[in-house]
């Protein structure tokens, strides 16, 4: 599976989805969760299936408006890539 | 401060189609009229769910013997909980299936015995093979997650390369390759079953191989036999951490096998509410931390990475749950292991078993 482009919309794969634990979201997913944190939660909560890569990495760029596009597009880029390959997110 | 279960297992019932010479269900069956009700098993989920818990697993026996499956599912979906069914797939039709998803589940574990049908006959006692390889295509087509749970052994290894290759022609997005562990009926079978150190070997290297192979496509786990393995697994995370499993009786244990360590009481969620069992009861307290522990654990520096390996299996093979998991090689025991392996070596298995049967 290669690398998501910037057309593509990433999305939580088929039953993997967002709760709560206390006061934490978390992403379930068969035998497991992550707590997502910091940038990590922001990338997955614009993973809605709609957003395009190339809109994520605007909006979060927007956000840390400090910080370096092309950093932010490789960090969306290869967190996108390791939950692909866990199988909690497909794009 | 005991941190809270973070899943909850629950044998729906021990009813099964299946005869799988290596259940790992208790000798001795819990009798359908025992089963705990609808309500109960909602009123635990609830209970689970308020102390903490996320994860919801219905295993058996074969949890769609209960025609009660969908409210089961319902039940702990609506009270947040995430549902994953285990299911050897027998009873399940498409119409079943999609009011299954309707009612909130999350994930489906589908077990195979093997990928040939005369083979998987021959472990299961029954048919069913390829009524599970179209279920599979049926199961795909729900937006669920899909895991394929394959058991290998002594039997079915040698072809460990074929089992894979049919898995991924069923799409799943998982597929976990459990090597036999010795309970139950597996432990009376145990010398037909222990793969040989070669086998073990050939298997690691096709895991690694289709690993690499499919990855983004499937994700496989593999948990190897402890038996050839240099420490003891952390069974169930430690006892009383992270898991709690009810019987169909409604028994709470800390663990699937518990039920065989002699002198054990375990509180009935008929009886007591769930988080006093968890926090409070005996049986839960009684491995739990590191107090209980003897030497060599007591001040190995593993030890709070495996919790001393399993209590049952300390008791099925030492005769003692109290003492480190003879699979350690620090254990004083670990020769009854090494005999056990050792059994393993000759060329020809005996291949003569006992099904699992409600008759013990």
């Amino acid at each position: 599976m290669p690398r998501p482009s910037e057309t593509s919309q990433p999305h939580l794969a088929s039953g993997c989805r967002w709760s709560m634990q206390g006061e934490k979201r978390v992403v379930l997913f068969p035998e497991g969760m992550i707590r997502v944190q910091d940038t990590g939660r922001g990338i997955l909560e614009l993973c809605d299936g709609l957003r395009t890569v190339q809109e994520i990495v605007a909006t979060l760029a927007e956000r840390y408006n400090k910080a370096d596009p092309a950093r932010i597009r490789e960090d969306v880029l290869s967190f996108l890539e390791a939950l692909q390959r866990k199988r909690i997110v497909d794009y | 401060m005991i941190p809270n279960p973070l899943a909850l297992i629950t044998e729906i019932t021990h009813r099964c189609p299946l005869h799988c010479v290596y259940c790992s269900n208790p000798l001795q069956l819990v009798a359908t009229k025992a089963e705990l009700s609808t309500g109960e098993w909602v009123r635990v989920f609830q209970e689970a769910s308020r102390l903490g818990v996320l994860h919801l697993h219905l295993t058996g026996g074969e949890p769609a013997a209960r025609a009660d499956l969908k409210d089961l599912i319902a039940g702990g979906h609506q009270t947040g909980l995430y549902t994953n069914l285990i299911t050897s797939g027998m009873g399940l039709s498409e119409a079943r299936l999609a009011s299954l998803v309707q009612a909130g589940l999350d994930h489906i574990q589908l077990s195979f015995q093997d990928s040939r049908e005369g083979p998987a006959r021959w472990i299961a006692g029954a048919k069913g093979h390829a009524y599970k390889a179209v279920l599979a295509q049926t199961i795909r087509q729900f937006p669920i997650a899909f895991t394929v749970n394959l058991v290998v052994h002594r039997q079915n290894l040698d072809h460990i390369e074929e089992m894979i290759e049919f898995i991924e022609q069923l799409h799943p997005e998982r597929v976990e390759i459990a090597h036999t562990q010795y309970y139950g009926w597996a432990l009376r079978n145990r010398d037909a079953l222990l793969p040989t150190p070669l086998q073990l070997e050939k298997c690691m290297r096709a895991v690694e191989a289709a690993q690499q192979r499919l990855a983004g496509r499937m994700c496989i786990d593999c948990v190897v036999s402890d038996y050839y393995a240099r420490y003891p697994k952390a069974c169930m995370g430690g006892w009383g951490r992270r898991l709690m499993l009810i019987d169909p009786y409604g028994r709470a244990l800390p663990c699937h096998a518990a039920g065989v360590i002699p002198g054990m009481q375990f509180a009935n969620i008929r009886e007591r509410p769930l988080e006093w069992i968890w926090s409070e009861s005996p049986a839960f307290q009684r491995f739990r931390g590191e107090d209980w522990m003897p030497e060599p654990c007591k001040s190995c520096e593993r030890r709070r990475e495996d919790f001393g390996g399993c209590r049952c299996q300390a008791f099925l093979i030492a005769g003692d749950a109290g003492v480190t998991d003879p699979v350690c090689y620090l254990s004083p025991d670990h020769h009854l292991i090494e005999v056990a392996r050792s059994a393993a070596q000759s060329e020809v298995a005996p291949v003569s078993w006992s099904y699992r049967t409600s008759k013990g």
